[in-house]
């Protein structure tokens, strides 16, 4: 955080207020998304016994390797956001809402995880390109610039991505004071909805198969 | 084949790889009841635990139907998901859950399990600095307890020292009694025929034999007396 503080406020000078906080919240959020889903990667590879000497429910291990890191990123959340106070923000009541925004960012892992262990498993280079796509992710949200600098053209594909709506939602409870609006929710719903079906449906079709492609 | 070889595949032209099909299990057909104990054996690579994945529903048939009615309790491999840094107290907990009890039931279980492997002393000791004798002894015991009605076993009991072996077997006299139903996976034969009535002789992935355990055996020592002539003509 700090280098990213030090590039962007000192040495390409972005003119955004309090830049500090402001990517404080994006990168909390981003960070949760960027190691759960890249650690579900092995979660199956990397339990080989747990799906051919058992016989369990599979997405229980995808499940089970969210949870923990959900875990994780919540004492993130929590040792980091008292820094907020020392930078000048002052949450209200809306603060509390923060819970809700992690467990929608929670299904969204979920669904992501499900699609990239199960793919992994058969296709050994997917955790390279996960990783390439996480950078590319990373620039993509409006992490360290505001989502005002898109350019209009292509601002409604850029809405989209259910990362955006999470960073804007978190940002608009913190320092603008607000709950989360209907757009930001309607998107994250049904962006996180339309994952979880081609995530549950990829992973049952290859899940058949685990134990011979370990 | 990893998404870049099937990328570089279709630039290039090239055909893909070949490979010859092998099956590893092959027109297998045969019925066991409950309450009946089978032995199945053969030479490595014939199948058996293929056999056995297939019962325990970790792999699916691609061709056939496979049908087990009852809980079954799949002892492959002994200690999965067992943790070296968690206490055998605790490594109780979470083998006998992914084995299929509930938590609630483990907290109960735990004592008498501890008792049968006889690791009292060492139950809050860290799994990591016990030998891999002790391993096999919480694993089994633990598996053991899993509330099922048939119990598959692929070459498990081969481990463990012989009063272990010995208080295992009793143990699954005790279940015979009850009706349940046992697969065994091994590569003694006495073992076999003194506990099992019914043995599959499997060869190459194919049925040589099903039948009383005395006969398939008989078949496979002089099998293996005479050197495979079934196979080598």
């Amino acid at each position: 955080m700090v280098i990213l503080t030090v590039v962007f406020s000192l040495l390409l000078r972005s003119n955004i207020p309090n830049f500090p906080a402001f990517i404080l919240m994006a990168l909390l959020i981003w960070r949760f998304f960027q190691v759960a889903t890249s650690q579900s990667l092995y979660s199956i590879v990397g339990n080989p016994s747990l799906v051919s000497s058992v016989y369990l429910p599979r997405a229980l291990i995808v499940l089970s390797s969210n949870l923990a890191n959900l875990f994780g990123s919540s004492i993130e959340f929590i040792v980091l956001l008292p820094l907020l106070f020392l930078l000048g923000v002052h949450p209200d009541i809306y603060a509390f809402f923060l819970p809700v925004i992690v467990l929608m960012e929670f299904v969204l892992i979920f669904a992501v995880s499900l699609l990239l262990a199960s793919l992994n498993l058969k296709y050994r280079d997917v955790s390279q390109i996960w990783d390439i796509a996480i950078q590319l992710g990373f620039f993509l949200s409006p992490i360290v610039y505001d989502e005002s600098s898109v350019p209009s053209r292509y601002k409604p594909l850029y809405s989209l991505n259910p990362i955006t709506r999470l960073i804007e939602a978190t940002r608009g409870l913190f320092l603008q004071q607000q709950l989360p609006n209907l757009y930001d929710l309607f998107i994250i719903f049904s962006v996180t909805g339309l994952i979880l079906i081609a995530g549950l449906a990829v992973f049952q079709h290859l899940q058949i198969t685990f134990a011979e492609e370990l | 084949m990893t998404i870049l070889e099937h990328v570089g595949g279709l630039l290039t032209g090239s055909e893909g790889k070949s490979y010859e099909e092998l099956w590893a299990l092959k027109n297998i057909r045969f019925t066991l009841n409950h309450g009946e104990s089978l032995g199945v054996f053969g030479p490595n690579g014939s199948g058996k635990s293929t056999l056995l994945k297939l019962l325990a529903r970790v792999m699916r048939p691609d061709k056939g139907v496979v049908n087990c009615n009852g809980r079954v309790a799949a002892v492959l491999e002994l200690g999965v998901g067992f943790h070296g840094d968690l206490t055998v107290k605790e490594n109780a907990e979470v083998y006998g859950v992914i084995m299929g009890r509930s938590r609630s039931d483990m907290k109960l279980l735990e004592e008498p399990i501890i008792q049968f492997a006889d690791l009292e002393k060492f139950q809050d000791t860290k799994l990591k600095h016990l030998s891999s004798g002790m391993h096999v002894r919480l694993a089994f015991s633990i598996a053991i307890e899993s509330a099922a009605d048939i119990f598959l076993i692929d070459e498990a009991l081969a481990v463990g020292d012989l009063e272990f072996q010995e208080k295992c077997l009793e143990k699954f006299r005790q279940f015979k009694k009850e009706g349940k139903t046992i697969v065994l996976v091994s590569h003694s034969l006495k073992l076999i025929t003194d506990f099992c009535e019914k043995g599959l002789y499997l060869l190459n992935g194919e049925t040589k034999a099903f039948g009383t355990s005395t006969e398939t055996t008989d078949l496979y020592l002089s099998d293996v007396r005479d050197g495979f002539p079934s196979v080598k003509a």
